[in-house]
């Protein structure tokens, strides 16, 4: 009997085989009717899961196909999935009226900025807090997490002036200065960099290296992961941001996309087709990013959301 | 992951990210804030559906009249939306060169100083004067001796019917046009015979998520009973209580208790509908012409019916505006430029006749072709007869009067509200907004 | 400033440690360029509006003149304490937080904890439940407008196919607020599904064997092992589904616009509607104050509870 047998790493992802905890319950007697019960209740389980996960994917199976109709059939009743005249005119539409790329190219630009300078200040920050004596530490710290409780939403009319005394209304400087500064963000390097071991930056200390040598050489090399989860994050949320750069951009060359898709009208009417088309056509950026960096970004909330 | 998939992801990510990279000049825009080609017109509307099918042709028409200018148009969202975008881009500073504006949101516009006025001047060099365009709307756009909007058209809620059914009904006259309707019941006839003649509903009006809609077809009737609703610039609510609640009554009679016409439709359930002639009759702006010709039902357009009015009739209407928003350092060539926009859609007012409107440019209006439109000339008493918004900070179309006042009227027409009740909530609502004070 | 020393053969020379004064006020010069870059755009951006927002709150404001407008005192505050709108939003607010945050943490653990269960397949549920994450709220917002539309909309078909007369989702104030929180739910459930899935994935798998050879049904297990075990990952994804459902703005904005007759407008909304549109900026800040003392006072409710949670494990 295995009871007592304990595994010696208590927190492996992995599962165990399937087949050793039934051989050891066997040996424990439970015998085929608890295997049975266990059966059953896996299989239904599966069954479950997989019946939410496809209405989970029915909204955008239903975009999808919407927008591959041409307009008339979409406001046929019965509601039917089946596509008479399978097209690509509304994508077609969309691009040819031109905003598109124009959007794909502001989130593009402002999302990348944020993403960057976020990483950049948050880090630097971070490592001053961390990892360095100063006078007024801990008055700094407070300070800025401090900024954790303020939402940015409640800043929005303020913000609004100020930028329109700057005259920096409708320009990407609008979009991008304010996203930057994210208290949260030097937080979670804080952390980060409070649980790294300091003899490698000890031993870089004594040997007079500077601080930015230290910082730029020592720790950032070590802070992979969360110098992508930060990064990965911020580019997301920057680029869904709808209030701010709703307030902001209202020259529709410069919008967003989400703002674009939630101001420009594009003469549409009721050309659902035309309407999905652009939905789609402003998902896909993301999906792809998220296609990509899917472990990253999983990994990224899974750390950063237990060490909160 | 497989590296082939990674590596195709990644080149497609990077191939959309060159393909948006070619706007490059309005990255440059982006970063310094400066503005696009100089002899662009930048243009801003809020028409969409069959309105928006016509301006495209217009602006196509200008194109074309004016090759050596470009144009960029842009559409977006109607009601409060707009109206938010555009002060804030004017305040931004970057406003359109040209945009267009409701009438009933133009003195907002005046006093919060977001307008470009007009002078005399300028505006003959471009072939305009008062002499040319509708007394009405003309003498809404001046402001302190000046003009601060030239009017384009002005565009009641009228009545659309199916013209087969209606036939059937026994409804049209010799010449093929609906006899006229006076008093409540008289309405509820003409709907009950195109009911039996085969229809599933009487008429139809959109009622869900469309306050503005809702609104005009109370005013229009609230007013043919001379009632008023603000006073003294939007200080003073002088709703009349009888009034408005014996228009409710008729209202909630039309669809709650007869179910002549649905309780919860949309509008652009309306629009369907009507064009599938699931609806004999439908109310509501003249500019869903387009899309019924569009669709080729049997159908016409006369005046909203005249069911209080009596000899003094009246019907709830708003007038379509271009205005020029001010910009620090205005140019002479900006406000030309702006201009000559606006002559060429004034030039194409037949093509926006054609799509219900009824033109403030008397050079069109006036002309025979406009009088042999059809179902067009049909309405175009309105354009005198129009009741505009009452004026206040708070109000004109889209505005936050509207949606009170909207709101309130499709909880009755919707069964969720009687109209006494209604009728306290719409004073509630507007005296609120009395009591602040204008921002501007 | 300073630098190593490399012998001829190329080993470096340790220094002696610098005396403790010189280090520190080396490290304040460094310091301070290292925090500046993040606290100047700190300062600028997000400490300097917030009190300038405080400051515009006592005044008439308008966004169209320039100045502070006339002084208020503390009119608008009660304006907004006093009059419908604030309370009216607000509630709506907590309703949608109410509508939300069940389900949404709920839910997802039950999915994470089944796709825990099942192993195989991870990937495909995995993009199932998280890419609409990844989705712009406009992008979902048109498409649940899409779904929600009257007659030829796919909700209305599919309910009439059980035998039920779809309510109009969008245009009824009854609905407007459930039908939002239910396109809210396919949206983001995906970030609390993870993080459960990451949660699961810690619990120690001997605990299970363990109950199981003792005979434990899989149900049990989990109301005693895995519903414990993962508290602080659930009054995690609590607390944060609580505070993001109180700045509430984009789908509202986009599918409704805070209508029906006002039946969706949340506070963020009405801040907007009421600095944007109505101009009001010296009202709309002290909303704008208002309600980031409501998000400071759920905030603090939340250390509290974690407080206690530590202190009892």
């Amino acid at each position: 009997m295995s009871s007592t047998a304990t595994p010696t790493s208590t927190s492996t992802p992995s599962q165990r085989p399937a087949q050793r905890r039934r051989r050891s319950r066997a040996k424990a007697g439970g015998g085929a009717s608890y295997d049975s019960r266990v059966k059953v209740f896996n299989a239904i389980c599966f069954g479950v899961l997989i019946i939410f996960a496809l209405l989970w994917l029915v909204p955008l199976a239903w975009a999808i196909d919407t927008s591959l109709k041409p307009n008339a059939e979409t406001t046929k009743v019965p509601v039917t999935w089946w596509i008479e005249n399978p097209t690509l005119d509304s994508f077609k539409t969309v691009l040819q009226q031109g905003d598109m790329p124009k959007w794909l190219a502001s989130s593009l630009i402002t999302s990348t900025a944020i993403a960057l300078g976020t990483v950049i200040t948050a880090s630097m920050a971070a490592f001053a807090l961390s990892r360095m004596q100063f006078r007024g530490r801990t008055f700094v710290f407070i300070f800025v997490l401090a900024g954790i409780m303020i939402p940015g939403q409640v800043l929005i009319v303020p913000q609004f002036r100020e930028f329109d005394a700057l005259h920096l209304l409708n320009t990407y400087w609008a979009v991008i200065l304010p996203q930057i500064p994210a208290a949260i963000a030097v937080f979670i390097f804080k952390q980060f960099f409070d649980g790294l071991p300091r003899d490698l930056e000890e031993a870089a200390r004594v040997d007079g290296a500077s601080p930015g040598r230290i910082y730029w050489s020592v720790m950032l090399p070590l802070s992979r992961p969360v110098i992508s989860a930060v990064s990965i994050f911020t580019f997301v949320w920057s680029w869904n941001n709808l209030l701010w750069p709703l307030l902001v951009l209202t020259n529709p060359n410069l919008m967003t996309i989400p703002v674009g898709l939630a101001t420009v009208q594009g003469s549409y009417g009721i050309r659902y087709a035309d309407v999905m088309a652009s939905a789609i056509l402003g998902g896909i950026p993301l999906i792809a990013v998220f296609l990509l960096f899917q472990r990253s970004i999983v990994e990224g909330i899974a750390g950063t959301g237990l060490k909160g | 992951m497989s590296l082939s998939r990674r590596r195709f992801l990644q080149g497609s990510l990077i191939a959309a990210g060159a393909g948006g990279l070619s706007a490059c000049s309005s990255i440059g825009a982006g970063v310094t804030g400066g503005s696009l080609p100089a002899d662009t017109v930048n243009y801003w509307n809020l028409f969409g559906g069959g309105d928006g099918v016509r301006m495209q042709e217009m602006q196509k028409g200008f194109e074309k009249a004016n090759p050596s200018l470009g144009l960029q148009a842009v559409t977006l969202t109607w009601g409060n939306p707009y109206y938010t975008k555009l002060s804030l881009a004017t305040i931004g500073d970057k406003p359109p060169d040209v945009a267009v504006s409701h009438l009933s949101r133009v003195p907002t516009l005046v006093s919060a100083g977001l307008l470009q006025p007009l002078s005399p001047d300028d505006l003959s060099r471009h072939g305009m004067s008062e002499d040319k365009f509708s007394p009405g709307p003309w003498k809404q756009s001046q402001f302190n001796g000046q003009t601060y909007a030239i009017p384009l058209d002005t565009h009641p809620i009228v009545l659309f019917y199916n013209t087969k059914l209606c036939k059937k009904a026994g409804l049209l006259d010799g010449n093929g046009n609906l006899k006229s309707m006076e008093g409540e019941s008289a309405f509820v006839d003409a709907l009950e015979k195109v009911k039996k003649a085969g229809a599933q509903w009487g008429g139809v009006c959109s009622v869900n998520a469309d306050t503005a809609t809702n609104w005009r077809f109370f005013q229009s009737l609230y007013s043919q009973l001379g009632g008023e609703v603000l006073s003294d610039d939007g200080k003073k609510v002088v709703l009349d209580d009888a009034k408005a609640t014996k228009v409710l009554n008729f209202l909630k009679h039309l669809s709650v208790d007869s179910k002549l016409m649905p309780s919860g439709v949309d509008y652009g359930g309306a629009v369907a509908m009507f064009a599938s002639g699931q609806a004999g009759f439908y109310l509501e702006g003249e500019w869903e012409i387009s899309t019924f010709q569009t669709a080729k039902m049997p159908f016409s357009m006369t005046l909203f019916p005249n069911v209080y009015g009596g000899s003094n009739y009246k019907v709830q209407g708003d007038s379509h505006t271009l205005i020029v928003p001010a910009v620090s350092g205005a140019d002479q060539k900006r406000t030309d430029r702006a201009l000559a926009f606006v002559r060429s859609m004034l030039d194409q007012s037949l093509t926006w006749a054609q799509g219900g409107h009824v033109p403030a440019w008397l050079p069109v209006k006036d002309s025979a072709e406009y009088k042999k439109l059809k179902p067009q000339s049909n309405y175009a008493a309105a354009g005198d007869a129009a009741v505009y918004d009452p004026p206040a900070w708070y109000s004109g179309s889209g505005s936050n009067f509207e949606n009170v006042t909207g709101s309130a009227i499709a909880t009755v027409r919707a069964g969720q509200a009687d109209p006494k009740s209604a009728v306290a909530a719409m004073r509630r609502g507007l005296q609120t907004y009395a009591e602040t004070p204008a921002p501007a | 400033m300073t630098t190593t020393t490399r012998t001829a053969s190329g080993s470096t020379v340790r220094r002696a440690a610098k005396p403790a004064s010189g280090r520190a006020s080396g490290d304040n010069r460094a310091a301070l360029l290292f925090l500046a870059p993040f606290l100047i755009l700190y300062i600028l951006f997000v400490i300097g509006p917030g009190l300038y927002a405080v400051v515009l709150s006592f005044t008439n404001a308008s966004l169209v003149r320039s100045g502070l407008g006339s002084f208020a005192g503390f009119g608008n505050y009660a304006e907004a304490l006093g009059g419908h709108d604030f309370w009216n939003t607000l509630w709506h607010t907590l309703l949608f937080t109410i509508l939300t945050t069940p389900p949404l943490v709920i839910l997802a653990f039950l999915l994470a904890l089944l796709v825990d269960r099942v192993g195989r397949g991870r990937w495909f549920f995995r993009f199932a439940f998280f890419a609409p994450y990844v989705l712009a709220s406009a992008v979902m917002a048109l498409i649940w407008i899409w779904i929600y539309t009257p007659a030829i909309g796919l909700a209305n078909d599919w309910l009439g196919r059980i035998g039920i007369t779809a309510p109009n989702f969008l245009g009824d104030p009854k609905w407007a607020m459930a039908s939002v929180a239910f396109a809210t739910v396919w949206w983001t459930l995906g970030f609390n599904f993870v993080l459960y899935l990451a949660g699961l994935q810690d619990i120690p798998r001997d605990l299970y064997e363990a109950a199981s050879l003792d005979g434990t049904g899989p149900v049990k297990q989990i109301r005693h092992i895995t519903i414990p075990m993962l508290g602080r990952t659930t009054t995690l994804v609590a607390v944060l589904q609580v505070i993001a459902s109180l700045k509430i703005f984009d789908q509202i904005y986009i599918m409704t616009q805070g209508g029906p007759n006002f039946s969706t407008r949340v506070s963020l909304e009405y801040i907007y509607d009421v600095s944007f549109t109505d101009m009001r900026i010296g009202y709309g800040s002290a909303v704008s104050v208002l309600l980031f003392i409501v998000i400071l006072v759920v905030s603090f409710i939340w250390l509290g509870i974690v407080q206690r949670q530590e202190k009892g494990v």
